[in-house]
C-alpha cells in the first residue's frame, strides 16, 4: 500500500506569497540590482580619463568586462543584468555621440557623473521607500506618499458627506485626475450587473455618458416628486426612459437592465419604476454644497431645486468606491493600485531626477515598470495604506502589459499631479531631516 | 457665385430659418433658465440669426464650416499630410476634448464602432509601441510579442494590427531574414512607420530625430491624440469614399458634433449678478469661462434647430453625397439627443449653469458672427 501524505495547506497555488514580508522582498529584488550597476558605471567613468571617453570602443570594452563579472545563477535576474547594463552603456555611448562636438569632453563626462548620481539617488529612496517591519511608518515615503495622493484621489473619512467633502475639496485641481481613477482602462472585462450587489465595477465610457445625461436632464427640465423620507419636501426626478432615450440598436441594453444598480453607485434610486431620485444620503451632500437649492412653494412645500455640477455625481460614485474600497471589482481594484504605484514611483522620479536626465527611459521603460510597479501595487494595498484586497491584484505578466499600456495615455493633469508630489517629496525630506 | 444659384443651398438656408422660427416659438413657451435674462438673450440671439445668417448665401455658415472648423478638424485637402498638419496644429489641452469626442462620437452613433471595445485601449498600445523603439518604427512580432495573448490564438492580434494599419494609414516594409535564430528557418519581418511626409510633420515636437546616431526618439508630448489626429485625416481626405469612413453613421456623426460646435460659438455670453455662487466656484475661470443660456439644450429647442444644421454641416462638408446619407428619421433625433450632452469638458455644468470654455474655436466661429452684425448694425 502506498502512502501519500496529504498536503494541509488549503490556499491555492500562486497566492502563498502574500505577507508583508514576502512582497517587500520582492520588490526590492531588481532594484537592489539594479543600483549597483549605476554606481559601478559611475565608479568607472569617474576613474576614466575625460579624452578616452571619446573613443567609444573604451566604452565598449569595460561594458565587456563588466558582464564576464556576472555570476547570476538566476535566469531572470541575469537576463535583466544584462538589458540593463547594455541600456545604460549604450544611453552613455549616444549621449557622448550626440554632444562631442558641441560640448567639452570634460564637460559630457561630468554630466554623465551627475546623471549617474541623481539616478542613483532616485533608486536609493525607491531602495528605502519602507521599513521591513512597517516601523515609523509616518516617516517613510510608501506610507507618506500613499496618503499624499490618497487624500485627494481617494479620500477616507467616517461618512460618505466627509469623503464627498475632501474629494470635492481638491476637485478644482485634479477633478480629472480623480475622473481618472474611476475609469479603468480595461473596463471592457468588467460585468455592469453582478449578483454581488455590493461589489463596485470601475465607470465605463458608456455609463460615464449616462451620468452626463442624467447630470443634464437634472439641470434641464426635471420633475418634482414627494420625498420619500422627509415629509412636506419635494426632490427633482428624471424619467429613466429619457436617459436611455438617445441609443439606439440597443447599444445601451445592458446598462438599462443594470440601471438600478448604476443609480445606486451615483446616489440616485428608482421611484415607481420609472423616475430617477436622490436618495436621501445624496440630497444632504447637494444641499450642503449648493447642487440643491430650496425654494419655498405657495403651497408651503419645499422644492429643492437641481444645479449639477459636471462633477457632483462622478464624485458621489468615487466617494462609495472609498468608503466601500473592501467591495471593489478585480479590475477597479488593479487599476486604483496601479495608478498609485505608478504616481508615486513617478512622483519619486520627477523629485530626483533632472528632466533633462539621460537614463529617464530605463526608469520608464516597460521592462523596468513590470519589475517595480506589480509589488508596489501589491505594498499599497496592505492596511496601513489603502485597505484593499491585494489577493485581487493579477500576477499574470500578460495582464501586467495590458495595464501598463495606459502609461501611453497619460492626461495632463496626472502630469500635473505628480509635480506636486515631487514637491512634496523634496519638502517632507527636508522636514524629516531636520527632526 | 456658383453657390448663389444652388437651390439645394438655398433650401436649407430656409429650412435652418424655418427652425430658427420654430425654436423661438417653443421658447417663449417654456423657461428652463435660472438667470433673469437669459430667455431673453437667447430668443434675441435666434433673432439675429435669423436675419443675418441667410445673408450674402449664407456668408456665416460658408466662413466658420469652410475656414473654420474644417481647417481645425477636418481639412478639405485631398493631401494626407496636409490635412494631419492643420489637425495637428489645432491641438490645445481643450480642443484635445474635442478632437477625443470625434472619436468616441461615433462609438456611440454606432453600435459596432471603430474604436468601440477593446480598440480604445489599443491606441495606446500603439503609443507605447512607438514608444518603445529607437527608429520609430513598430515590427510585427514585437507587436505580437508586447500585446498577444498567449491563450488566445494569433490571428486575433493579427487582425488587430492589420486593422490599425488600415486605421492610421501607417506604412509597411518587410525584412526578409533566410536563417532566423531559433529555427534557422526563412523569416518575414514587417516593419510599420508613418509615411515619410507625416515624420516630417511629427519632427520636433513628437519626435526627436538624431540623423548621427540613426535614431528617432518619440517626446513625451507624442500621445494617443496624435494617432487620432491621423484617424480623423484618413477620414478627411478619403470623405467621397463612403466604404472608406465607415458610412453612414460616420457621416451622421461627424456633421452633429461639428453642428454642435456651431451652435455652442453662437451662444450669446451671459452676464451673472455679483452674488451668483458660480463666481465663487473654484471649478469656474471667469478669465476663459463663459455662462450661457441652456433652454437651446431643451429637446424641444433643439431638434429644429440641430435638424436643418447638421444638413448644412454635411453639404459643406462631403456635398450632396453626404446630405443624402443624414438619417432623417426617428434615429436622427436621437443622435441629435445624445450628440447635446458631448463635450462636456468644454461645454460643461456649474451648479446648474451652463458654462462655455472658450476655446479657439469658439471663440473664432464667434468672431466671425460679430463682425458681420457690427458691420450691418454701422452701415
Amino acid at each position: 500500500m502506498s502512502y501519500k501524505k496529504k498536503s494541509t495547506r488549503t490556499a491555492r497555488s500562486g497566492r502563498k506569497r502574500e505577507k508583508w514580508t514576502d512582497i517587500l522582498p520582492r520588490y526590492l529584488t531588481f532594484i537592489s540590482h539594479m543600483r549597483p550597476i549605476l554606481r559601478e558605471t559611475r565608479r568607472k567613468i569617474i576613474e576614466l580619463d575625460a579624452d578616452l571617453l571619446l573613443d567609444i570602443e573604451v566604452l565598449d570594452k569595460i561594458r565587456q568586462e563588466e558582464e564576464k563579472r556576472n555570476i547570476r545563477k538566476v535566469r531572470a535576474l541575469s537576463e535583466f543584468y544584462t538589458m540593463y547594463r547594455s541600456n545604460v552603456y549604450d544611453i552613455i555611448k549616444d549621449f557622448i555621440i550626440k554632444y562631442r562636438e558641441i560640448i567639452p569632453i570634460i564637460d559630457i563626462k561630468d554630466y554623465i557623473i551627475e546623471f549617474l548620481y541623481e539616478s542613483i539617488g532616485a533608486l536609493n529612496v525607491l531602495r528605502h521607500i519602507t521599513n521591513p517591519d512597517e516601523s515609523s511608518l509616518e516617516k517613510t515615503f510608501l506610507y507618506v506618499l500613499t496618503k499624499f495622493i490618497e487624500e485627494r484621489l481617494f479620500s477616507r473619512g467616517r461618512n460618505m458627506i466627509i469623503i464627498y467633502n475632501k474629494l470635492l475639496e481638491y476637485s478644482s485641481d485634479f477633478y480629472e485626475c480623480q475622473r481618472h481613477l474611476l475609469q479603468p482602462h480595461t473596463y471592457y472585462r468588467e460585468k455592469l450587473e453582478r449578483s454581488d450587489y455590493f461589489e463596485i465595477p470601475g465607470m465605463s465610457p458608456k455609463v460615464y455618458r449616462l451620468i452626463n445625461n442624467i447630470t443634464s436632464l437634472y439641470n434641464l427640465d426635471p420633475n418634482f416628486g414627494e420625498f420619500p423620507e422627509r415629509e412636506n419636501q419635494e426632490i427633482p426626478m428624471i424619467l429613466k426612459t429619457e436617459v436611455f432615450n438617445p441609443y439606439i440598436d440597443s447599444i445601451a441594453n445592458a446598462e438599462e437592465e443594470a440601471i438600478n444598480q448604476i443609480a445606486e453607485r451615483i446616489g440616485l434610486r428608482v421611484i415607481d419604476e420609472i423616475f430617477l431620485a436622490p436618495k436621501e444620503d445624496l440630497v444632504d451632500i447637494m444641499l450642503e454644497n449648493n447642487f440643491l437649492r430650496e425654494n419655498k412653494q405657495s403651497d408651503g412645500k419645499i422644492r429643492l431645486l437641481p444645479q449639477l455640477s459636471n462633477e457632483t455625481l462622478i464624485l458621489y460614485y468615487l466617494a462609495l468606491a472609498s468608503q466601500r474600497r473592501g467591495f471593489l471589482s478585480k479590475e477597479f481594484i488593479n487599476w486604483i493600485t496601479m495608478n498609485f504605484a505608478f504616481l508615486i514611483y513617478m512622483g519619486i522620479l520627477k523629485w530626483k531626477l533632472s528632466d533633462q536626465n539621460i537614463f529617464y527611459p530605463i526608469f520608464k521603460d516597460l521592462q523596468t515598470n513590470e519589475k517595480v510597479l506589480p509589488y508596489l501595487m501589491k505594498l499599497v494595498c496592505f492596511p496601513n495604506y489603502l485597505s484593499l484586497d491585494k489577493l485581487k491584484i493579477r500576477d499574470s505578466p500578460q495582464y501586467r502589459k495590458e495595464i501598463f499600456s495606459f502609461i501611453g495615455s497619460q492626461i495632463d493633469n496626472l502630469k500635473e499631479f505628480i509635480n506636486e508630489i515631487a514637491d512634496y517629496c523634496e519638502k517632507f525630506d527636508k522636514e524629516r531631516k531636520n527632526n | 457665385m456658383a453657390e448663389i444659384q444652388d437651390p439645394t443651398w438655398k433650401e436649407l438656408l430656409q429650412q435652418f430659418k424655418k427652425g430658427l422660427e420654430k425654436a423661438i416659438d417653443e421658447l417663449e413657451k417654456r423657461d428652463a433658465e435660472n438667470i433673469p435674462g437669459a430667455k431673453e438673450a437667447l430668443v434675441q440671439r435666434l433673432n439675429n440669426m435669423k436675419l443675418h445668417f441667410p445673408k450674402n448665401n449664407g456668408d456665416i455658415f460658408i466662413k466658420s464650416i469652410n475656414d473654420k472648423i474644417q481647417n481645425s478638424f477636418f481639412p478639405n485637402t485631398k493631401n494626407f499630410s496636409e490635412a494631419f498638419d492643420k489637425i495637428l496644429k489645432s491641438r490645445t489641452h481643450e480642443q484635445d476634448f474635442i478632437i477625443n469626442e470625434l472619436l468616441n462620437g461615433f462609438v456611440t452613433s454606432k453600435a459596432k464602432a471603430i474604436a468601440s471595445g477593446t480598440q480604445g485601449p489599443i491606441i495606446n498600445r500603439m503609443v507605447e509601441a512607438f514608444s518603445k523603439r529607437n527608429d520609430f518604427h513598430i515590427i510585427d512580432h514585437q507587436f505580437y510579442a508586447m500585446f498577444g495573448d498567449p491563450n488566445k490564438p494569433r490571428h486575433y492580434i493579427k487582425n488587430q494590427l492589420e486593422e490599425l494599419v488600415k486605421m492610421f494609414g501607417l506604412v509597411s516594409k518587410e525584412l526578409v531574414v533566410k536563417k532566423d535564430v531559433r529555427k534557422s528557418e526563412e523569416k518575414v519581418y514587417t516593419f510599420y512607420t508613418f509615411p515619410d511626409d507625416i515624420i516630417e510633420i511629427l519632427e520636433e515636437k513628437y519626435l526627436i530625430i538624431n540623423e548621427e546616431l540613426g535614431y528617432a526618439y518619440v517626446s513625451d508630448a507624442f500621445d494617443r491624440n496624435v494617432f487620432i489626429c491621423m484617424f480623423l485625416a484618413n477620414v478627411s481626405i478619403n470623405r467621397d469614399d463612403l466604404e472608406k469612413i465607415g458610412g453612414s453613421y460616420t457621416i451622421n456623426g461627424i456633421s452633429a458634433i461639428f453642428a454642435l460646435i456651431l451652435l455652442l460659438s453662437f451662444m450669446p455670453k451671459l452676464s451673472v449678478d455679483e452674488t451668483n455662487p458660480i463666481l465663487n466656484d473654484p471649478n469656474f475661470d471667469a478669465d476663459n469661462m463663459s455662462v450661457i443660456p441652456k433652454s437651446w439644450m431643451m429637446r424641444q429647442v433643439l431638434e429644429p434647430l440641430f435638424e436643418p444644421l447638421i444638413k448644412i454641416i454635411a453639404y459643406r462638408l462631403g456635398g450632396g453625397l453626404w446630405l443624402t446619407k443624414i438619417i432623417d428619421s426617428e434615429i436622427n433625433k436621437k443622435i441629435i439627443n445624445q450628440i447635446r450632452f458631448l463635450l462636456k469638458d468644454v461645454n460643461k455644468w456649474i451648479l446648474g449653469e451652463l458654462v462655455r470654455v472658450e476655446i479657439p474655436i469658439f471663440v473664432e466661429i464667434a468672431n466671425i458672427f460679430t463682425e458681420i452684425v457690427v458691420g450691418y448694425d454701422e452701415s
